[in-house]
């Protein structure tokens, strides 16, 4: 198959209007040859004033095809595209013109073919500049287009368009109706002509070039109208191609637009430095409220705001003073003033009234920036803008001007709000960090949770002859309380549950001491009295001053059937007795471990011996069971714990320990969380192997 | 919740505690005792009759003192202290070391004698 060649639309255009215009060259040449030589040539008008029409449109196609897909919004640019075409074809005619000057009375200079010739040149290069600064008015005009100017354009496209055959009716005479038509185009032209809007995007040096460059546009149309004008009324053309109510409603579009909008620009240069002002403003203020972002550390967004409040306020010098506690020490702080005249202006401000109330205001949240009067030989006055983030003053900046009353409303309003949403920026920021350190804690928390978790056996030593089991629950992620059991030898076996005083991580750090000191003492075989002062003694070298440990200890002899109990201030223990069917709290002195924390101790802890039998039950507890809180604030208490026991005591360990906890849950009620760590064992003797 | 309350008699410092003593809000009456061995108290004496509950880490603080109280020659007392909550000071044996009374009387009795 043949591979047609895509078509690129811009080159065959321009390469048809060459053609065009050649034919064009041709047709009207041929033509003159005729009339000179007194032949008719068969050659109608008609056929020149397609031709010319053809090559409007193939030119106005290539136009709309380049302009359109280079330009975007450099509105100097497209300026200078057309006052350099409007040069071009101006230094052409220019040429031209110099050429007959200096020829006039030569054979040449009366050579009807050489003048067609380069009228020919002159009418294509005008009309070359005439439709590209169409098209470039085109794209000023519809700048921030809306619907309206849209249907103004293409009304405006349309009767260009029946303006190209207006010849045909009207054979190029200068009459009233090419007068009527020439009208209406014109007035649509001076409407189109107050779509401004690109001008006050220019800044102010673009302002001055494109000045120049319509005034370049200006004269150029200018003087290719007169040079029309002067070859329409010279006779000696047959035909005549530049009489044409279209070109010459091009002038006029084309003069009209470039005449206002010079005028605009020139008009708006005083006040182009404010719409530059307020652009860099909303520019700055986007700035500051993206860079929130983590990686951006608040000494950056502090720049930012220095940058844009020194550029609002059209300052002279400034400075940043941040609290000390703040930590900002990385940041550039002096703006266009050395340490010295920062201290002479500071210490000055301190010194005033005004000054010193605006500083000890009770709710720093509701400052406004003050401006005050300053003596000093160079700044005149200054504004003290705060920087408040959660209510608190975090520091201030100084901004400072060698005039005095510097600092209007605007001015203030528009730097309280730059402080405002640079101090939110950093909030956010500070947030975000920690919202980041609280996960990691989260995870780090939950390490010492499995962690503290395997502080507690798994197993329990026990022999056949009593059954235990074992339950702990911590308030928060880690608690204080522990419980152990331990194999002496065959027939002695220990109990320990321990509590540490308060909650939570320092709770769980001295929980773990806890349980080396009492595995390490344990294996001593002590008394429990003697374990519990060996423990005292150990204990009060690394627990916190406001610290302190209970703990019950017992010593399980299966042979002889005997208990041997200490307790350290701990919550007395439960004894079921079959026998009796009845249970009683083993209470008697004993002085929780850390409490006296020297030789003393000795003295207050006691230790008890006691038989058991078959069926006894011993529940040991920490006070997270007993004081357990319902809505009503009563507590769980040892009362209920002891009914309890009494009445399920046929059950095992198990089922005595699940019913402890469950009804502990329903008295505190069915969403009440219970805000202590509480642990419980529940040991059921059998029978003496 | 915990609310303070200090007052000043010709022999001794009061200190009354009224509502509950937690983890939460210990920190305060270390404060309060705090305040008072530096202002210059020699006697305090701590009312005990509207405090409902005492956790652990209150009992902590009462601790934390009687050492630096033994070496400055400070006396504190208690008094009043509802059932419930003397069991607790009971249970950890701090009745052994802190003189409890059961009202105001009592305790200036106390003080007295000595």
């Amino acid at each position: 198959m043949v591979k047609i060649p895509t078509i690129h639309i811009g080159k065959l255009s321009l390469l048809l209007s060459i053609f065009v215009w050649l034919a064009l060259l041709f047709v009207d040449l041929v033509r003159i040859f005729g009339i000179i030589n007194e032949l008719d040539s068969g050659i109608s008008e008609e056929i020149t004033w397609i031709l010319e029409i053809l090559f409007f449109f193939t030119l106005y196609g290539f136009y709309s095809y380049s302009i359109g897909k280079n330009i975007q919004g450099d509105f100097l640019n497209l300026i200078w595209r057309g006052a350099s075409t409007g040069l071009f074809a101006t230094a052409f005619g220019l040429l031209t013109q110099l050429f007959y000057t200096s020829l006039a009375e030569t054979k040449i200079g009366s050579e009807p073919f050489l003048k067609n010739f380069f009228y020919h040149v002159n009418f294509a290069l005008t009309t070359l500049f005439l439709i590209s600064t169409t098209i470039l008015w085109k794209h000023l005009i519809l700048y921030q287009k809306n619907k309206q100017v849209v249907k103004q354009w293409q009304a405006f496209e349309f009767a260009m368009l029946v303006a190209t055959f207006f010849v045909f009716f009207n054979k190029n005479n200068f009459d009233y109706s090419f007068l009527f038509g020439l009208v209406i185009l014109l007035i649509i032209s001076i409407v189109l002509s107050g779509n401004l809007k690109w001008i006050p995007y220019l800044t102010f040096k673009e302002k001055w070039k494109s000045l120049l460059f319509l005034s370049l546009i200006l004269l150029s149309t200018g003087y290719l109208f007169n040079r029309l004008l002067a070859y329409g009324n010279e006779d000696r053309f047959q035909i005549n191609l530049t009489d044409n109510l279209f070109l010459m409603a091009l002038f006029g579009f084309i003069f009209v637009y470039a005449l206002f909008s010079f005028l605009v620009t020139l008009f708006n240069l005083p006040t182009s430095s404010v719409f530059e002002q307020k652009l860099t403003e909303a520019i700055n203020f986007q700035r500051l409220s993206q860079s929130i972002q983590p990686e951006e550390n608040e000494e950056q967004v502090l720049d930012i705001l220095m940058d844009s409040c020194m550029s609002a306020s059209y300052s002279d010098a400034a400075w940043l003073e941040m609290n000390p506690e703040e930590h900002l020490g990385g940041i550039d702080q002096l703006r266009f003033l050395d340490e010295w005249t920062k201290k002479e202006i500071s210490d000055w401000i301190r010194s005033q009234k005004t000054a010193q109330e605006w500083a000890a205001v009770e709710k720093p949240d509701q400052l406004l920036p003050l401006a005050i009067r300053l003596e000093h030989p160079r700044y005149e006055s200054a504004l003290l803008v705060p920087l408040i983030i959660n209510k608190s003053a975090i520091g201030r900046m100084v901004l400072c001007k060698e005039v005095r009353d510097g600092f209007n409303k605007e001015m203030i309003n528009i730097i309280s709000t730059f402080a405002r949403q640079a101090c939110i920026a950093v909030e956010n920021h500070r947030l975000l960090n920690q919202a980041i350190q609280n996960e990691r804690y989260q995870e780090e928390l939950k390490i010492a949770q499995r962690v503290q978790k395997a502080l507690l056996p798994t197993r329990l030593d026990h022999p056949d002859s009593f059954d235990i089991c074992a339950y702990s629950n911590a308030a928060d992620e880690v608690g204080g309380d522990y419980y152990d059991t331990y194999k002496l030898d065959e027939n002695r076996y220990v109990l320990i549950i321990g509590d540490v005083s308060g909650k939570g991580t320092s709770a769980a750090f001295h929980m773990s001491q806890m349980k080396g000191v009492f595995h390490s003492l344990i294996q001593l075989e002590l008394s429990p009295a003697e374990f519990m002062i060996r423990a005292n003694s150990a204990l009060s070298k690394c627990l916190e001053r406001n610290h302190f440990i209970t703990a019950s200890i017992f010593l399980i002899n299966t042979e002889n059937q005997t208990i041997n109990h200490s307790r350290a201030g701990h919550v007395p223990t439960l004894l079921y007795r079959a026998k009796e069917k009845n249970s009683e709290f083993l209470m008697f002195d004993g002085l929780g471990l850390g409490i006296l924390r020297n030789k003393l101790y000795e003295n207050h802890v006691q230790e008890r011996t006691f038989g058991f039998n078959s069926g006894d039950i011993l529940v040991l507890i920490t006070d997270g069971v007993v004081e357990a809180k319902n809505q009503k604030g009563n507590q769980f208490g040892f009362e209920r714990i002891k009914s309890l026991v009494e009445i399920n005591c046929e059950k095992t360990p198990r089922q005595i320990q699940q019913v402890l906890i469950d009804s502990l849950h329903a008295f505190v009620g069915g969403d009440g969380m219970i805000d202590d760590d509480y642990s419980l064992m529940v040991v059921k003797f059998g029978k003496k192997e | 919740m915990l609310r303070l309350e200090k007052s000043k008699e010709t022999q001794f410092d009061i200190l009354t505690l009224l509502g509950e003593v937690d983890a939460s809000n210990s920190v305060i009456l270390d404060k309060a005792i705090q305040e008072l061995v530096e202002s210059g108290a020699k006697h305090i004496l701590v009312d005990g009759q509207g405090l409902e509950y005492i956790s652990s880490a209150g009992l902590g603080v009462f601790m934390s003192y009687l050492e630096d109280f033994n070496d400055q020659g400070i006396w504190m007392g208690i008094f009043g202290l509802p059932p419930r909550v003397y069991e607790v000071f009971k249970i950890l044996g701090l009745d052994q070391l802190i003189p409890i009374f059961e009202d105001k009387s009592a305790a200036i009795g106390s003080l007295n004698e000595a």
